[in-house]
């Protein structure tokens, strides 16, 4: 297949006779062939499977290669062997979901309505095999489906389960998946929906999951906690039986119309393979053995992994690891920069000004894919009877290269100095297009699409005359627009080469140390006298690597490294500027100065919860998990002479006030349970719980610690323990669910494993122009594809600023924020200009209606003047500002009002 | 020492995770070399319907 | 209440009645799924004449009105 000449217009898909499972839709329908995965693949190129083409295992057919109408398809290209060399590898192979047949309690493999949770959310999908409608498996191909009436999702299939798979850890995914198909099933169902989701504790740790969870109670979906161990067919019918114990002790029979298996991650032996190749040391369930402190190292140098591959994670921490192992993998390389990548030559602009307007309009067959619809012909003669239009040409394939050369000698032969090309989509072919006018000379601004596939030929293709009529109005609006354009200028702003890190703590000092290696100067300012943040009261990872023997190292290297200033004792006063160009004010105990930086890194951590419950700071025994840290470190006499240790967890998470999990308390109760048991054996130890979130490979500590005879009790939020003085120790009583009473114990340490809670630094929030949300974490640009991004260009998050974690997420988080500041700092200019809004001054009254409005607070209002004016550098060009004013003072430069008058009047002028 | 060493990066898998890892060491000044074995890119969080906790597209 | 354009135009008495339809599509989301119609080859009525925006919140009064000006029978925003 040779990808420069597919057009992607499919009838090699049309004319393949083999149909084949499609592997995108969990083999739920068919594809054939040569394909594309999915319609929105990247690339758009269709490709042949060499496992089921019918020419390449048998030598006959050739049927695609026959009716390509590019002459893209090509049986004689052989595998080819490249070697290439390269100065680091990132490995992100991700996962494979767990494949449930060889549970045969579970019948995925013979009950039709046993789905697993990949396979539901391909029926949810509006692209998937049932149009995103609600059907059961065993409805597909009943003309009139009924849908399911309740669903039942079973939880932890194929993850922490060392009985019937190897899979011990936690998937970290699967409870909130199955919350989201619950809410999104009850959405997508026309008739009431009934959703159960059987579960051993819900783990929704990361930020703004709790709300989701509660949110989902609150709309019906029943939560059980119970594992299920078989399903049952309902004899007679496709109906599934579940058997399960209620909580009060009693057996129940409930029966389903489909069961959704929550399958966990897992490794594929492929990457295992891989990982044996290249020498990577693999932990015990074959994710990437690392430590803490590096989290996207592999035990090979120069190779950096990410994503799933380094243990179970969703989206968003994946993409901050991808991002910390993007800057991982180029720090060694820092002195290399840009010595493979190429500049773009600059062609010098024709000044279009004085001309008269000379449109060329260009109209595609896209194959057939138009032309097989729309009657080009008559759209090119219509086209040339169009005021201002010189030039009209008919193409089989516009975007093929070599009509792109003709192009551009045509621009230059016919003097055309509006371009105008009715085809596909401005979203995928508009850069090509303006890449061509600049080739040519030609503001690229000066081009317009009208697009006649995707919106025309495609959607009409059963009624050719009215697609014909609609293609011409659309060339019409096209032109009528084009005539109006002007060039849109992009200046180059210079962006200062320095960062601003805002906190001592690890996550700042990690970005500040990436930033200097990459060779970029940084200002680290911390508000306290030394550096070090929270995890100098911290005594081991969950790993149990030591902190403080790391945190030691971290601030000699920050000390030592020249290309950091560090500031002690120093606040932010005022920040001016933009990205590229911040200038700050800070503030020290020896007066104020100002820093000019061209990125900020906003890592100022959170603080523990200091509680007014269970007689903390009322009780010597009372203490929390930073206070129990100290103890550890100290070998305090108190740890081994301890009888029984109490920890209550959820103690200000999870709650009214705060409405979030503080991810990291369960697994720092479970290792100083673990670390009291290993140096005082005979301690009995409790834990009080809500449900224990110990996530991914961390539940191994979990089952060490039931192992090892912690006792583990659970607690309802409205019947918390209660703990009372008892002289040197305190009694706590509490209910135990399985007894169904009221129990009570004596314990000499107390430790509440304590909220994390945010600064809700409202004054720093809005010195950069970034929000908080309503916990008072930094908001990012995009909870999924944006984690450690403002809308604010140029400002950066990390750390526990965004949200509670772990070190290892702190550390991945700070390596990400350096690598997406280094996308800044690397630049030769910020590009700003082209479209976005301009305010006609003589126009604007001051009323600030557009300043209200503006999403990225890209307005400021000039008292001198008095009237609004837009920074280019913020605006993004939405045109928000263009709707709230009242005097039309407020431009989009290209697509003003003018323009998209003139568009509106060509609608219906035929 | 810059001798030998390659402008260069190697990303191995076109999931979110692949793609975001390329695009960052592509805009900080390295040639990147995306290797994929499917025919197109996006992994399986282009199976997704919607993603949690937005319930955006995941598209 | 379904709408009466029974006192529009003599002549559309005569004829089944087809609107006029102009459609904003935000650049970002609605555009970009009208091209996914087509992309999934939906099929659907021709009255349909889109101008592209770079969002939805740009669409103000005055574009509604020159649209209703120039003979539309309908505006559609999408965003």
């Amino acid at each position: 297949m040779d990808v420069d000449k597919c057009i992607a217009c499919g009838t090699c898909a049309d004319k393949c006779p083999q149909k084949v499972d499609d592997e995108y839709n969990e083999r739920l329908q068919k594809r054939k062939a040569i394909y594309v995965p999915y319609p929105q693949t990247v690339p758009l190129k269709y490709a042949i499977d060499p496992e089921h083409c019918i020419f390449i295992k048998k030598g006959k057919c050739g049927a695609c290669e026959k009716f390509c109408p590019s002459g893209a398809i090509n049986f004689k290209d052989m595998e080819k062997e490249i070697t290439l060399k390269v100065g680091s590898i990132i490995l992100a192979p991700g996962f494979k979901s767990f494949d449930p047949s060889q549970h045969d309690t579970y019948g995925y493999a013979n009950l039709a309505n046993v789905i697993t949770a990949i396979e539901f959310e391909r029926i949810l999908s509006a692209t998937g095999p049932c149009m995103g409608h609600l059907v059961l498996p065993t409805e597909f191909n009943k003309p009139h489906p009924t849908g399911p009436k309740k669903i039942a999702w079973l939880q932890c299939v194929g993850s922490r389960d060392m009985n019937r798979c190897d899979n011990g850890y936690c998937s970290s995914i699967c409870c909130m998946y199955a919350v989201k198909q619950s809410l999104m099933a009850k959405d997508h169902s026309a008739t009431p929906l009934d959703c159960a989701i059987f579960y051993m504790d819900i783990r929704t740790q990361g930020k703004d999951f709790d709300r989701y969870y509660e949110n989902a109670k609150k709309k019906g979906v029943r939560f059980i906690r119970s594992r299920i161990h078989s399903i049952a067919p309902v004899v007679g019918t496709d109906g599934l039986l579940l058997r399960y114990v209620e909580e009060k002790g009693a057996s129940v029979e409930e029966s389903f119309d489909m069961v959704i298996l929550s399958t966990g991650i897992e490794m594929h032996p492929d990457t295992i393979t891989l990982s044996k190749r290249l020498g990577i040391d693999l932990d015990h369930y074959h994710f990437v053995q690392s430590d803490s402190f590096h989290p996207v190292a592999t035990s090979v140098p120069g190779i950096y992994a990410c994503g799933a591959f380094t243990g179970p994670k969703d989206i968003p921490q994946s993409v901050m690891e991808a991002s910390a192992a993007a800057c991982s993998a180029t720090e060694r390389l820092a002195e290399v920069r840009d010595t493979q990548t190429k500049k773009i030559e600059t062609i010098p602009e024709r000044d279009v000004s004085r001309e008269p307007i000379r449109v060329g309009v260009f109209v595609c067959n896209c194959g057939i894919n138009i032309g097989g619809v729309v009657n080009v012909k008559e759209v090119v003669k219509y086209a040339m009877s169009l005021p201002n239009v010189v030039y009209v040409e008919e193409n089989l394939f516009t975007c093929s290269q070599d009509t792109q050369d003709k192009m551009t000698e045509l621009i230059n032969e016919k003097g055309l100095n509006r371009v105008v090309v009715a085809a596909c989509t401005p979203r995928t072919h508009e850069v090509l297009f303006q890449e061509t006018l600049i080739n040519a000379g030609l503001n690229k601004y000066l081009f317009e699409m009208a697009n006649i596939r995707n919106h025309d030929s495609w959607v009409h293709a059963n009624d050719p005359d009215a697609a014909t009529k609609k293609a011409k109005d659309l060339v019409r609006m096209a032109v009528a627009k084009a005539c109006l354009l002007s060039p849109l200028q992009e200046m180059g702003l210079p962006v200062t080469k320095s960062a601003l890190v805002i906190g001592g703590g690890i996550a700042g000092m990690t970005a500040a140390l990436s930033l200097a290696r990459q060779g970029y100067p940084v200002h680290l300012l911390e508000k306290a006298e030394s550096l070090g943040g929270h995890a100098k009261r911290l005594y081991q990872t969950f790993k149990g690597e030591s902190i403080a023997s790391f945190l030691e190292d971290l601030i000699r290297e920050v000390k030592i490294e020249d290309r950091i200033t560090v500031h002690m004792n120093t606040t932010i006063a005022h920040v001016d500027g933009f990205i590229g160009n911040f200038n700050t004010e800070i503030e020290t105990t020896s007066g104020k100065k100002r820093i000019e930086h061209g990125v900020a890194i906003l890592a100022c951590g959170a603080k523990e919860y200091q509680p007014k419950e269970y007689l903390y700071g009322e009780h010597a025994s009372v203490m929390t998990n930073l206070d129990l840290d100290d103890l550890l470190k100290i070998e305090d006499p108190r740890i081994k002479q301890a009888h029984n240790v109490a920890f209550i967890q959820c103690v200000g998470s999870r709650d009214e006030t705060h409405p979030y999990c503080s991810k990291v308390c369960c697994t720092h109760s479970i290792k100083n349970a673990l670390e009291i048991k290993k140096r005082n054996p005979e301690a009995n130890i409790h834990i009080f719980y809500r449900d224990i979130r110990t996530y991914g490979v961390r539940e191994d500590l979990y089952r060490e610690a039931r192992k090892q005879g912690i006792l583990f009790f659970r607690y309802e939020p409205n019947e918390k323990p209660i703990v009372r003085h008892d002289g040197d120790s305190v009694q706590i009583a509490f209910k135990d669910h399985v007894l169904d009473r009221t129990l009570s114990i004596h314990v000499d340490i107390l430790c509440l494993a304590t909220a994390i809670v945010s600064y809700h630094d409202q004054g720093l929030a809005q010195s950069f122009k970034v929000p908080l949300d309503s916990d008072g974490w930094f908001l990012e640009a995009h909870q999924k594809l944006r984690p450690v991004d403002f809308a604010n260009d140029g400002v950066f998050v990390c750390g526990m600023a965004h949200y509670p974690k772990p070190i290892e997420e702190s550390i991945a988080q700070a390596q990400a924020a350096a690598s997406r500041a280094l996308t800044v700092l690397t630049m030769d200019s910020i590009k700003v200009g082209g479209v976005t809004a301009h305010i006609e001054s003589d126009l604007c009254s001051g009323c600030l209606a557009c300043l209200n409005v503006c999403p990225f607070k890209a307005i400021t209002f000039n008292h001198r003047k008095g009237v609004a004016e837009v920074n280019q550098a913020l605006c993004k060009g939405c045109g928000a500002c263009i709707a709230a004013c009242p005097s039309e003072a407020a431009v989009l430069m290209g697509f003003n009002n003018k323009q998209l008058y003139a568009q509106i009047k060509a609608a219906f002028a035929a | 020492m810059t001798k030998g060493k390659q402008g260069s990066v190697m990303v191995v898998g076109g999931g979110i995770a692949g793609i975001q890892a390329a695009l960052d060491a592509a805009n900080s000044g390295f040639y990147v070399y995306l290797v994929e074995k499917s025919p197109g890119i996006g992994g399986v969080m282009a199976q997704l319907d919607k993603t949690f906790p937005t319930n955006d597209c995941s598209m | 209440m379904p709408l009466n354009f029974k006192n529009r135009d003599d002549d559309m008495e005569k004829e089944i009645f087809e609107p006029r339809i102009i459609a904003f599509m935000c650049n970002w989301c609605t555009y970009g799924a009208a091209d996914l119609a087509g992309v999934n080859r939906m099929q659907y009525p021709p009255n349909i004449r889109p101008i592209r925006v770079m969002c939805s919140a740009t669409v103000s009064p005055h574009h509604i009105l020159r649209g209703f000006q120039s003979g539309a029978d309908g505006i559609l925003v999408g965003g």
